[in-house]
């Protein structure tokens, strides 16, 4: 419904709330941080501001069909950790982070089920495992389930505020601000611990089915996350780790859906043109069908660029049965895939499922990019702790191990609380974000300036050209880069041109300028790292060969005096010992 | 991936605060039109998580697929149930799929 | 590591077989054997004598040692044998919801069609069917709600006073309120009633006397009610009270006061049948006038006892009878006073206002014409007549020779009241009585449509009738001045003889009918109540004539439509005595009420919406919640719940769901279709369990699920159903017009429409999904409709599901 739009800023009222605990994004690890966090201290205070209604919001909205990580008998955490090592290439991984994560990995799953979510079990009663360590599950009601257990436990979940900065206190964190999506307010949290828990960043590169009038969100990622979690931390100074390892990962071509497990799951290799085997073939001394993930991701680009293309998934092996059993896992994470396959009379044991790569993306529940943290989840700005793909350090969490996460992330935030007040905070910060955040509301009629999705097309697809994007089959050079900062300056430098015409569009616009400052980090991430360790989630043709110099985590933060992003490294810890 | 509206079915929840698919839509894409009927602003920013086309109470709405994907005229419906969601799926030759599957074990 | 700890449910299978109809139908053994095997079930037994002691100890011992923790009863038991039963769980401890009652028999095994496997078969789908539930029962407790023992009574007439009577004589709390000064309200004003001519002040007093010797009533006079807020048993009811400028403790009733008053206030009596008093001394026609001090007793009836002043009347610093009051019960500087009462119930008896007789005035006169009065002011002429009374506002009796009386004077007129005033008959007929008897000589023309004297009242009409000089015309009379005199012109023709009668009268009386009061309209608004057509206010016609949409209020008397005055004061006992449930000290709902899981609600206000009963309210964060105390547990928010939030509790939707996934397998031989059924508690239900009993071959197709209202079905559960395969849905519900949750069957007609459209996208053929209107004694027609219902079905094949 519309709302009146404000004329002028003192038109705009402020909503003021006080918390204990406030979780930005009520997605999967957040819900899990309210619920563990009411656990531990039922009279803790809990507020989620939510971007979109908790019920349906975020990557989870259509589901899930496998929880692609659960430790299963005879198997340890530490072993994970190992899984998870060799599926960076060796590293570096933050084990440390790793390990705890893996011990805390399968009660949060045990949580869902007991929550009524079906997990797949025979009749014996033994969860169905599809590949090493991912489960399947039937998860169309994941989101639903998940947000009524945070509800029921006593969070106040606050719909349709996006969130725009974190609330600063000297180098504390003590909340977040934002704007309402339907009434218009400025919201102000005021909170003792925050849990950032945006998810990821999808939407800093093109896709490359959005050149047209009706796919411009055709990702495998949920395009409404955009890294506002990671940009509030970014414009405070925070650290961020690995933010060069983007998740790319072999997906349906055009349609950009999931395939990768579901390919493990029923044992569809990967081919080409000519019907080779392409893993088996061309990657054997690096585990072949059993390869990591980035190479799954990069090999049918390869293809592609030799002229073999197109690649496939086979599936023309599979029973009906299992063909049904496929589309029923599609059913539960990206149903309208069964509709693309319906839309092309497609019968996939006949003909297989064409595969290409996706646009790259950031997500620290998959790769290891986002807020470095210390056991406790917190990050580099006290107060503010991250769980879930916006956390980074601990690749292949999947939906169990950001679950585990928000767990892990809530006892920290807890623990941090005690005996902590309110801070009193500088109103003048307050007045200065409102008027940042309704600025292109506020622009005079007829004002001449950039739209927010002219802004966004102009980023996806200098990101795409010169950062390693889908056109560029993910190489991108040192000067591609230099290229590419240079502009996403000149782009921030016009942030004053974007106007916004509605509340949507408002969302829409500071979406773009978020992005733009994610961009700009994972562009420095991708300069200093001058080797190449994970083809296809970072080639960089300059440097083609893995350098053991960089056999560690690369860093940045802003200086928030020169306003400069600062690039530096961290070394890799093995704490796990074996290979 | 464009959620259309059947207008001769869509009452706009009553066109109360916001009807049921706005206040699903976790991109924020579906809204209340001049005619008080539902509708999705804009159709190509549509990710298709299809919460919209399951929770409309009268069956309003229709997920299809940009053509730019696929061809016109196939069909998924999906049918809540109480602990089950049931998915019908017509491919553009008029083939009929059906998937029943359970959602919430109590 | 499971955080929660669930404890599996211990089930108690019974079967109770006394005339073998089950056995001899199917191998009772073979089914029991499954049975036993069924998870949870930890016992499965027959049973051969259920009244007995050692069972009903061995069924207790089986409780208290945990052995079991729920039971299922399956079989015929009678309603003596249920007692002992239900009384043995409960002293064994278990709760009454944890108890499942499971008639094969009533399901039709051993009473209908089908072959002895798939009667087999079906029982064993009902027994799962019963597991499944009683595995998800939860114990209950009614909720108890505690309430006021303080009724409010507005309206001090008789219905009023009678109400507050029954009700002060069971010992409760009263509030009386009264717009007047004074109780009494129209009666108060009658010269006589019908059928004994009783002196209204006899019947006043009669009811006068439990409400002086009661401590526990107080009377707000000069009030009116400015809002009912709250809820049956804590209503919060405002009352509004201008001041009487008497001190009620110090006013003896002595009348100095009046004797020092300068004031002689001509004052227009409350029976002038008119909206805006109009009456002259300018010879138009018969004055029905009074003058008045302004300082007087209560009006229209001397109770409370207190004086009140008037003073609108009084001259500017005049404080006379200040001064002369012996008591210093003058306070002429008192303030209207608000109160709020907590009231566990309300009586409205609110009564009746005449129909203003001027909107006649075009083709009877009533204002234009002379010596045209109405009833009530006949009333008026005829209680001065009596007294004594002579002045020259009132006329000499002996000047009332020839009298007219026009019945029907604005009543049963589509223009002006479209009803029957039912009581002016008879009113006209004792005004005649008593006239006759104040003045034989007087001659009586009555012109009437039709004499509408009900039940013994007839013999009052009889009366009349033998009376020299009464005559009945009957035609509606043409009225102008006459030329004569002191008279007025009537010409009739009347429609049985064709005789035309042209007359001059000394007084004709327009027999004027009952309108809703305006007290009554406020008091709706106030309250929010709805109105019938006519305006008054209205329950269930039939079955519960005395309750409003609100519960807790109730309403009696003229309130509610014309009624003489012993119905009235029947009328308002029954409001009287409903009220009492609320005014117990404390409320007991049933605990099978509807509950909304906020964690799954979308805030869309469908149930708000579609309850009958309005009961829904919205909490502090915005979600419905219902009213329980309104609620009359139908189930239609339900239904209707597109989220499935809102579960009825020992009706849940799990519940349900459970119960329906165990159709999964058919238990009927393939190309036999399998049909659920949903029928409504009150209507469709019975028919379907008389039609079995009576042994009119039911089809083994239907297994049926009772639910309270055919609104109560959602969608989902026919999704559910349909989706598993079953070849058909049927949902049975009243007529339009009868349900008797008002608009439950139609409310799911139009959701089970749409969801046939989506049906039809999904090529599922929609008229597998069947509503239809039951009644009660419709069983040989339900047969018939669900017999061509599974041959529409044989012909549209299975399922397409079913795959």
């Amino acid at each position: 419904m519309a709302t009146q739009l404000p004329e002028s800023l003192e038109n705009i009222n402020t909503e003021t709330i006080e918390t204990d605990l406030l979780i930005i994004g009520g997605g999967n690890a957040g819900c899990f941080s309210a619920v563990e966090a009411k656990k531990i201290d039922p009279d803790v205070k809990v507020t989620i501001m939510e971007k979109a209604h908790i019920s349906r919001s975020g990557a989870c909205s259509a589901g899930m069909d496998a929880i692609n990580t659960y430790i299963p008998e005879g198997k340890t955490p530490e072993d994970l950790v190992r899984w998870c090592r060799s599926q960076v290439g060796g590293g570096p991984l933050r084990e440390d982070l790793t390990l705890s994560n893996a011990q805390e990995l399968n009660e949060a799953v045990d949580d869902l089920e007991e929550w009524g979510l079906p997990v797949i079990r025979d009749e014996d009663g033994n969860m169905q495992y599809r590949g090493g360590w991912d489960i399947s599950i039937h998860g169309e009601q994941l989101k639903p389930i998940m947000a009524e257990k945070a509800m029921e436990a006593g969070a106040e979940v606050y719909n349709r505020i996006v969130a725009t900065a974190l609330l600063m206190e000297g180098n504390q964190c003590f909340g977040a601000m934002g704007f309402g999506l339907r009434d218009g307010k400025f919201y102000v949290f005021k909170a003792k611990a925050t849990i950032v828990a945006t998810g990821g960043a999808c939407g800093l590169y093109k896709s490359y089915t959005s050149d047209s009038t009706d796919s411009h969100h055709q990702t495998w990622m949920c395009p409404f996350n955009v890294g506002t979690g990671y940009a509030m931390g970014i414009r405070e100074g925070a650290e961020f780790t690995s933010m060069e390892q983007r998740w790319v990962a072999t997906r349906s071509k055009d349609f950009c859906g999931p395939i990768d497990t579901i390919s493990v799951g029923f044992k569809s290799s990967i081919t080409n043109a000519k019907g080779e085997r392409i893993l088996e073939e061309r990657y054997a001394d690096l585990g072949g069908d059993k390869a990591p993930r980035y190479i799954r991701a990069n090999a049918p680009m390869e293809e592609w660029l030799a002229g073999r293309g197109p690649t496939y998934a086979d599936t023309t092996h599979l029973s009906n049965k299992e063909a049904k059993e496929l589309k029923i896992d599609y059913l539960n994470e990206r149903p309208s895939f069964v509709l693309f396959l319906a839309s092309r009379g497609q019968d996939i044991t006949q003909e297989p499922i064409e595969i290409y790569g996706s646009d790259p993306y950031i997500v620290g529940g998959h790769t290891g990019s986002g807020y470095w943290v210390d056991m406790e989840r917190m990050t580099t700005v006290p107060g503010l702790f991250a769980a879930g793909e916006t956390a980074g350090g601990n690749p292949n969490k999947f939906v169990g191990g950001c679950a585990a996460e928000g767990k892990l992330a809530a006892r920290g935030a807890i623990k941090y609380m005690e005996s902590l007040s309110l801070a009193e905070v500088d109103p003048a910060q307050i007045e200065k974000e409102k008027e940042r955040v309704f600025a292109p509301l506020l622009k005079e009629k007829n004002f001449d300036g950039v739209s927010a999705r002219m802004m966004e097309e102009r980023m996806q697809r200098l990101m795409d050209e010169y950062a390693g994007g889908t056109t560029q089959f993910y190489r991108t050079n040192e000067e591609r880069l230099d290229y590419a900062l240079r502009h996403l300056k000149m782009l921030k430098d016009q942030i004053e041109f974007l106007y916004a015409k509605d509340l949507h569009d408002l969302m829409l616009v500071h979406e773009v300028v978020d992005r733009l400052d994610v961009a700009e980090v994972v562009c420095h991430h991708l300069k200093f790292r001058k080797e190449t360790r994970w083809q296809g989630w970072q080639t960089r043709t300059d440097f083609p060969e893995t350098d053991p110099e960089f056999n560690c985590f690369v860093e940045s933060r802003l200086n928030k005096e020169s306003g400069e992003i600062e690039t530096f490294t961290r070394p890799y810890e093995q704490l796990v010992p074996g290979e | 991936m464009a959620p259309k509206v059947d207008f001769t079915k869509c009452d706009g929840c009553k066109a109360q605060d916001e009807p049921l698919c706005e206040q699903v839509c976790p991109g924020n894409l579906m809204t209340l039109g001049e005619n008080s009927k539902a509708y999705c602003r804009e159709t190509s920013d549509c990710w298709d998580c299809m919460s919209c086309t399951k929770v409309c109470p009268v069956g309003a709405i229709e997920t299809r697929m940009p053509y730019q994907l696929g061809y016109h005229g196939a069909k998924l419906i999906p049918l809540m149930g109480t602990n089950t969601i049931t998915w019908t799926c017509i491919d553009i030759n008029g083939n009929v799929e059906r998937f029943r599957f359970k959602t919430r074990i109590d | 590591m499971i955080s929660m700890e669930k404890i599996a449910p211990k089930i108690g299978l019974y079967i109770y077989d006394p005339a073998e109809t089950i056995a001899g139908s199917i191998d009772l053994q073979a089914v029991l054997e499954k049975c036993a095997k069924i998870r949870q079930v930890e016992i499965c037994e027959t049973v051969s004598e259920p009244a007995s002691e050692t069972f009903l100890d061995s069924v207790k011992d089986a409780v208290t040692s945990a052995q079991i923790d729920r039971v299922i009863w399956a079989g015929r038991f009678t309603s003596h044998q249920r007692k002992l039963l239900e009384s043995s769980l409960t002293e064994a401890g278990l709760n009454q919801y944890l108890c499942e009652w499971c008639d094969l028999e009533l399901q039709g095994i051993g009473k209908s069609s089908g072959s002895a496997k798939e009667q087999q078969n079906k029982a064993m789908t009902l027994i799962k069917m019963a597991v499944a539930r009683v595995k998800l029962l939860m114990p209950l407790t009614p909720q108890e709600i505690p309430s006021s023992d303080t009724a409010v009574v507005v309206g001090g007439g008789i219905s009023g006073l009678h109400a507050a009577a029954s009700l002060l004589e069971r010992g409760k709390e009263v509030h009386l309120v009264e717009r007047q000064s004074g109780v009494g309200g129209k009666v108060a004003l009658l010269s006589r009633f019908y059928p004994l001519q009783c002196d209204p002040h006899c019947g006043l007093e009669y009811v006068l006397k439990t409400l002086r010797k009661s401590d526990r009533l107080t009377v707000h006079a000069l009030s009116r009610p400015l809002a009912v807020e709250g809820t049956a048993g804590n209503f919060s009811v405002t009352v509004l009270s201008q001041p009487r400028y008497v001190d009620a403790e110090r006013c003896n009733g002595c009348g100095h006061c009046t004797e020092v008053c300068p004031v002689d206030q001509p004052v227009i009596l409350d029976a002038v049948q008119d909206e805006k008093p109009f009456r002259q001394t300018n010879g138009i026609g018969v004055m029905i006038k009074e003058t008045r001090k302004a300082v007087h007793q209560a009006i229209p009836y001397a109770f409370p006892e207190t004086y009140v002043v008037d003073r609108h009347a009084c001259p500017p610093d005049c404080r006379k009878c200040e001064k002369a009051c012996p008591t210093q019960a003058i306070d002429l500087d008192q303030q209207p006073v608000e109160k709020a009462i907590t009231a566990g119930a309300v009586v409205a008896a609110t009564g009746w206002d005449p129909y203003p007789l001027s909107k006649l005035s075009d083709y009877l006169g009533y204002g234009n014409i002379a010596y045209v009065i109405g009833n009530l002011e006949m009333e008026q002429l005829l209680r001065r007549i009596t007294r004594g009374v002579t002045d020259l506002t009132t006329p000499p009796v002996n000047s009332l020779n020839n009298v007219g009386f026009v019945q029907c004077a604005g009543s049963r007129n589509t223009q002006h009241l479209s009803y029957c005033s039912s009581v002016c008959c008879s009113a006209t007929l004792k005004q005649i009585q008593q006239l006759k008897s104040l003045r034989l000589e007087a001659k009586c023309v009555v012109f009437y449509q039709d004499i509408r004297c009900n039940g013994f009242e007839e013999d009052l009409y009889r009366q009349v009738k033998e009376l020299d000089g009464v005559l009945f015309v009957r035609g509606f009379p043409k009225v102008k001045t006459s030329e004569a005199e002191n008279c007025v012109s009537v010409i009739a023709e009347d429609t049985f003889s064709g005789r035309k009668v042209e007359i001059d009268l000394d007084l004709l009386v327009l027999a004027g009918g009952m309108q809703p009061s305006e007290a009554g309209s406020e008091f709706a608004d106030v309250t929010g109540l709805p109105l019938n057509p006519h305006g008054f206010f209205t329950g269930h016609y039939q079955c519960y004539p005395e309750e409003s949409q609100r519960t807790g209020i109730f309403t009696g008397g003229c309130a509610r439509g014309p009624m003489n005055v012993s119905q009235s004061i029947e009328s308002a006992s029954r409001g009287a005595i409903k009220a009492l449930d609320f005014l117990e000290g404390s409320i007991t709902i049933k605990p099978t009420f509807p509950v909304v899981d906020k964690t799954k609600c979308d805030e869309c206000k469908r149930c708000v919406e579609e309850c009958p009963y309005a009961c829904y309210y919205f909490d502090a964060k915005g979600f419905p919640e219902p009213d329980l105390t309104k609620c009359r547990q139908c189930g239609n928010c339900m239904g209707v719940c597109p989220v499935g939030a809102i579960s009825i509790n020992h009706l849940t939707v799990k519940q349900l769901a459970a119960q329906i996934e165990m159709l999964e397998t058919s238990f009927l031989d393939e190309d036999s279709p399998i049909v659920l059924a949903f029928l409504c508690e009150n209507d469709a239900y019975i028919a379907a369990t008389s039609a079995i009993d009576s042994g009119l071959n039911f089809p083994i197709n239907v297994i049926y699920l009772q639910v309270p209202c055919a609104g109560a079905v959602n969608n989902a559960m026919v999704a559910d159903a349909l989706s598993l395969g079953v070849d058909g849905v049927f949902i049975g519900g009243c007529q339009d017009g009868q349900c008797h949750y008002i608009k439950g069957n139609v409310q799911v007609r139009k959701r089970s429409g749409d969801l046939r459209d989506k049906l039809t996208s999904m090529m599922i053929e929609p008229e597998r999904v069947r509503s239809e209107s039951i009644e009660i004694q419709d069983t040989e027609r339900l047969v018939q409709v669900l017999n061509e219902y599974i041959n529409d079905l044989k012909e549209l094949g299975p399922n397409p599901f079913k795959i």
